[in-house]
């Protein structure tokens, strides 16, 4: 497998079909070790594509760390994984200088946030700080100890998890935090088909073993800047803004422009997938409930998805 | 983000506000209210400016609002409602107080509650005796309930109870048809404003009620509930035909008389008299003045046999024995009436002015006979009288509206310069209005006060006109005078027998002397009146009319055959100087015996408006209301069209059934898409507005639509969103958009496939 990608050459990945192509691979490839959640699979790769982050809000145990792995393994990148605890510290994230005895030298030991993809599992029973330090390298995409500055890899993609079922026991990220998760998405149970073929792929040797790459991290960068230049023309972003004030009028807290902007990415992502070198207003639909949903408060006990829902149905497409 | 606003309102469920062509419909809901209730104050504001305390009223009305206002930031419904409890009991308190002690001896539950039921089935509040006090009375506790509920935002119960207010004036015939369709029409917005306010207009609310309203509007001006009821449509059927007459707009009147426009004359034979003595045979005398009208204040009392009170001075014993020719509503008979016997005897009543009338309508075989005392007087008698008039008659009869204007009392303090005594008085008045204004049948109702639009701005007008005015000027004056109807003399058939016609009724002027008691002027012309009803009779003979003459009459008619029209009656000469004795005061000519005014088809005196604009000899632009209705009629059409199909229709018709090829591809995609999609509307369903172009085919396609709409999709998606289209794909769209279109086409269709 690990030549299919072996001529992927630099020409390819500036088309949208070159895209779309290599999103295939991956997923194809992903789905040999997880079974179904094809549209998570996907929401994660345009998130990836898209430069972005995604939150997982989750039970434990539905495959989060092995869906995290196999996109990594996928792109031939790196895969690192943090468990939060309320006693993890900032630098246990990002990494600490060690006194080295026989250099007689302060060496930089990487935290494990120096990876393609990052698993955060469980991000919300980390005390606050631990969290900001996580976040901060998601909008930055560097780290700084020491005054010494410190790129992570390109690319870098953090999933993080939340844990949802002992409120009692979490911090819960702040809205202007969870605003830099480009998506936040549901993973859910397998269905009664899924779990009986997951059972009997688990049986044996777990196929994560023996997946192996279909895609370099410069096929993913190449992607990145196609997908930059993929069309959003005046009646998208249109759309897009009338949407985006339509929560505002119907929620305490609307979608900030931010989350504006990252939905015209997710969709520029969602074109490129479809092989489109322009946005359609499906392409925005497609998106705008997992990129907008957790940005958005309500008063009332709505839930984002809800206010999301109404401006899509009330919203004119032009 | 909106964050101190929507805190403010976290209760609402939900944080928009909704507006209504940029106003909040909260707002627009609140003025709705206030126009409601404006309706409800205006009627008693009308009462009060006819009986007086117009400016206590407004006191009171501008308080209850304030009050309202305040009270509705402040306290809490219990306490409003306590405080409106007490509003009611005090006001109802100070209105009993406020009654003579003769009226108040006459009180008792069974009589509050026949009260109550007669002002519910029509009668006027006007006719109340303290009509002023019971305005003032009625007046704080609706309006202050009304609009603290408003203010409360509680705009459904503030519309019931200023609903309910004004649906008692409507019920007792206060509210005007344009007054009660501007308040419900207030209180409709203001209920349909509010659940915009509450739940917002996505739904097409605002058409509904935009439907509404205009559908009430129309209704209300175009159709009378009951046929030939006094309810009066705004539009008036115009046409000559349509004009009420005088005797429909006076004699048939009950309690009250609205001055109408135009009016004719009916030459049918309405009873034969057997009088000992010729005379103005009156059916009804009215006290209160309105400014558009009048009105009989007081109940009735049961005829229950026996002598009336005749008059204060001498008299002199009539018998008057009356057959009547078609049925009947009143009693005619000379002033003043002291017995009746007959059938109908026993179901007379006696006003508070001292008539009598039917409590039923008479039948045709009914004779009866009423006993007159008329009153026996000189001028001079008349010029010895003092003016120390009774109480109860200085309140009735020297009353004005407060609305009349000074320069009416001017022109009467002119008028009656050189007068010193009240009958010196009365002769001038009636002298200079026969001297200076014009007898005519055909004349326009006026806008504002009868009596001050006749002096100043009309030249011409009928005897409705001329005795409202006489009276109005004698009582700036202080000389006490009501308005009087009934019927002058008729033709006469033989020895004291008389036959009297639907063009004989008759409006008249009785003043009241010391002494004397009341004594009649007629201050309206009677050569033109004469001459107009004889060409009526004489009209009505050529025509071969029914009901015109009885066979004594017809006679007449053939001896006298042209010159004698107007049957000569001498017996109005000596009716005349018997009981005006000689003053030329009253100079009733001899009424042409048989002229009746025939006014058309609107029985019904009430009805005000209905003579209108009923000249009908010119065509005329149509009126305001007209226009208004109108106006009204086209709004709610064109939001009611917008409810239904017909927009698509039209499109349909103008949009999809051809398209040119332009120079621009992409223009060319989009009209045919459009093309493409009103098929697809009519055919399955419209797009809705949240779908879009690739969603509504694909959804289309899986029930059934060719194929081919996807490439459409795809097509329209790059000329919209994409870059651009080549002029082979746009024809691709056009030619699929063509054969979509014709193959919709009842007679094409056959031809495409």
């Amino acid at each position: 497998m690990t030549d299919v990608h072996a001529d992927a050459d630099v020409d390819r990945a500036h088309s949208v079909e070159a895209v779309s192509d290599l999103a295939t691979r991956i997923s194809e490839n992903v789905e040999q070790v997880i079974v179904g959640h094809h549209d998570a699979i996907e929401d994660i790769i345009v998130t990836l594509f898209a430069r972005g982050h995604l939150l997982l809000e989750d039970v434990p145990g539905v495959g989060k760390t092995m869906l995290a792995r196999a996109i990594a393994t996928s792109i031939e990148g790196s895969f690192e994984r943090i468990q939060f605890t309320p006693d993890l510290l900032p630098s246990d994230v990002t990494g600490v200088n060690v006194f080295n005895q026989q250099t007689s030298e302060f060496e930089f030991r990487k935290g494990p946030v120096f990876g393609n993809v990052v698993l955060g599992d469980e991000i919300n029973r980390a005390p606050p700080k631990t969290q900001a330090a996580l976040l901060e390298v998601m909008e930055e995409l560097q780290v700084t100890i020491d005054g010494v500055t410190r790129r992570v890899p390109d690319p870098f993609t953090v999933i993080a998890t939340q844990n949802d079922v002992e409120p009692d026991r979490t911090y819960d990220l702040p809205l202007a935090e969870l605003d830099r998760f480009m998506k936040k998405i549901h993973l859910g149970y397998p269905n009664e088909a899924e779990e009986t073929e997951l059972l009997g792929r688990v049986s044996g040797h777990h196929p994560i073993e023996s997946l192996g790459p279909v895609a370099t991290s410069a096929d993913v960068r190449a992607a990145r800047e196609t997908i930059l230049g993929v069309t959003v023309s005046e009646p998208v972003r249109r759309y897009v803004s009338r949407l985006a004030a339509d929560t505002r009028e119907r929620a305490h807290l609307g979608v900030s422009p931010r989350g504006s902007i990252a939905l015209i990415r997710a969709a520029q992502a969602r074109a490129a997938l479809d092989a489109r070198d322009y946005v359609v207003p499906d392409d925005v639909q497609r998106e705008v409930r997992s990129v907008w949903a957790h940005r958005i408060r309500t008063t009332t006990g709505e839930d984002g998805i809800d206010v999301v829902e109404r401006a899509l149905e009330y919203v004119p497409v032009e | 983000m909106s964050t101190e606003s929507t805190t403010r309102q976290s209760s609402a469920p939900e944080a928009a506000r909704h507006t209504v062509a940029g106003v909040d419909a909260n707002v627009l809901a609140l003025a709705s209210t206030l126009v409601l209730v404006g309706t409800f104050l205006f009627v008693l504001y009308d009462v009060t400016n006819v009986v007086g305390r117009r400016d206590q009223f407004l006191l009171v009305a501008g308080g209850a609002l304030v009050l309202a206002t305040v009270v509705g930031v402040m306290l809490r419904p219990r306490v409003a409602l306590l405080l409106t409890i007490a509003l009611v009991g005090g006001g109802f308190a100070a209105y009993f107080l406020s009654l003579p002690t003769s009226q108040l001896a006459l009180l008792s539950p069974t009589r509050l509650l026949a009260d109550s039921v007669a002002l519910l089935s029509g009668l006027s509040v006007l006719r109340l005796l303290s009509a002023d006090v019971w305005a003032l009375a009625v007046t704080p506790a609706p309006t202050f309930l009304a609009w603290y509920l408003a203010v409360r935002g509680r705009i459904a119960p503030a519309v019931a109870v200023a609903g309910g207010g004004l649906g008692l004036f409507v019920l007792t015939g206060d509210a005007n048809g344009p007054l009660t369709l501007v308040g419900v029409g207030a209180g409709m917005a203001a209920i349909g404003f509010d659940s915009i306010g509450r739940y917002g207009h996505d739904g097409g609310q605002l058409d509904v009620l935009v439907v509404v309203l205009a559908a009430m509007v129309v209704l209300s001006a175009t159709v009378t509930v009951l046929p030939g009821a006094g309810g009066s449509p705004i539009i008036p059927n115009s046409g000559v035909a349509e004009q009420p007459t005088v005797e429909a707009s006076l004699v048939s009147a009950s309690d009250s008389i609205s001055v109408v426009g135009s009016i004719s004359l009916s030459p049918e034979v309405r009873f034969e008299v057997e009088s000992t003595s010729p005379s103005y045979w009156q059916t009804a005398s009215f006290d209160r003045y309105t400014g558009t009208g009048w009105v009989r204040t007081g109940d009735s009392e049961p005829y229950t046999g026996g002598r009336l009170e005749g008059p204060e001075g001498p008299s002199r014993l009539v018998r008057q024995t009356v057959s009547p020719a078609t049925p009947l509503d009143a009693m005619p008979g000379a002033w003043r009436p002291v017995a009746v016997s007959g059938n109908i005897s026993s179901e007379t009543l006696v006003t508070q002015q001292g008539n009598i009338r039917p409590a039923r309508t008479i039948g045709t075989d009914e004779n009866f006979t009423v006993t007159s005392a008329v009153p026996q007087y000189t001028p001079a008698s008349l010029r010895r009288t003092g003016t120390d008039y009774p109480d109860d008659i200085r309140e009735r009869y020297l009353a004005l509206p407060d609305s009349t204007s000074d320069r009416v009392r001017e022109r009467a303090a002119e008028i009656t310069a050189d007068a010193e005594t009240p009958y010196d008085k009365a002769v001038a008045v009636e002298e200079w209005l026969e001297a200076n204004k014009e007898y005519s049948l055909q004349v326009s109702r006026p806008d504002g006060d009868i009596a001050e639009s006749f002096l100043f701005e009309m030249d011409a007008g009928y005897c409705t006109y001329y005795a409202s005015t006489m009276v109005v000027l004698l009582r700036s004056e202080g000389v006490p005078a009501r308005f009087v109807t009934g019927y002058t003399t008729g033709e006469r058939v033989g020895d004291d027998r008389y036959v009297v016609r639907g063009l004989d009724s008759h409006a008249w002027v009785e003043v009241y002397f010391e002494d004397t008691g009341w004594v009649r002027f007629d201050p309206t012309p009677a050569g033109p009146r004469i001459d107009a009803e004889t060409s009526t009779l004489t009209d009505a003979r050529d025509e071969g009319l029914e009901g015109v003459d009885t066979n004594e009459t017809a006679a007449a008619a053939a001896e006298t055959n042209e010159s004698d029209t107007e049957t000569p009656t001498p017996t109005e000469t000596a009716n005349e100087t018997e009981t005006a004795n000689g003053t030329n005061a009253t100079p009733q000519s001899g009424l042409a015996p048989g002229l009746e005014e025939r006014i058309g088809g609107t029985p019904g005196a009430g009805d005000e408006s209905a003579a209108d604009e009923g000249d009908g000899l010119l065509p005329e632009l149509p009126s305001r209301e007209t226009l208004f209705v109108g106006f009204a009629a086209l709004v709610g059409i064109a939001a009611g069209v917008r409810r239904t199909r017909i927009p698509t229709q039209v499109r349909w018709a103008t949009v999809a059934l051809y398209q040119r090829r332009t120079d621009s591809p992409t223009d060319d995609v989009f009209r045919a898409y459009d093309r493409l999609e009103l098929v697809l509307e009519r055919d399955y369903r419209p797009r809705r507005p949240g779908e879009t172009v690739r969603h509504y085919l694909a959804a289309l396609s899986r029930v059934g639509v060719d194929e081919r709409t996807r490439r459409v999709a795809d097509i329209y998606e790059q000329a919209r969103y994409g870059h651009g289209v080549t002029r082979a794909e746009a024809d691709e769209v056009m030619a699929v958009a063509d054969r979509a279109v014709r193959s919709r086409l009842p007679v094409v269709r056959r031809w495409a496939d």
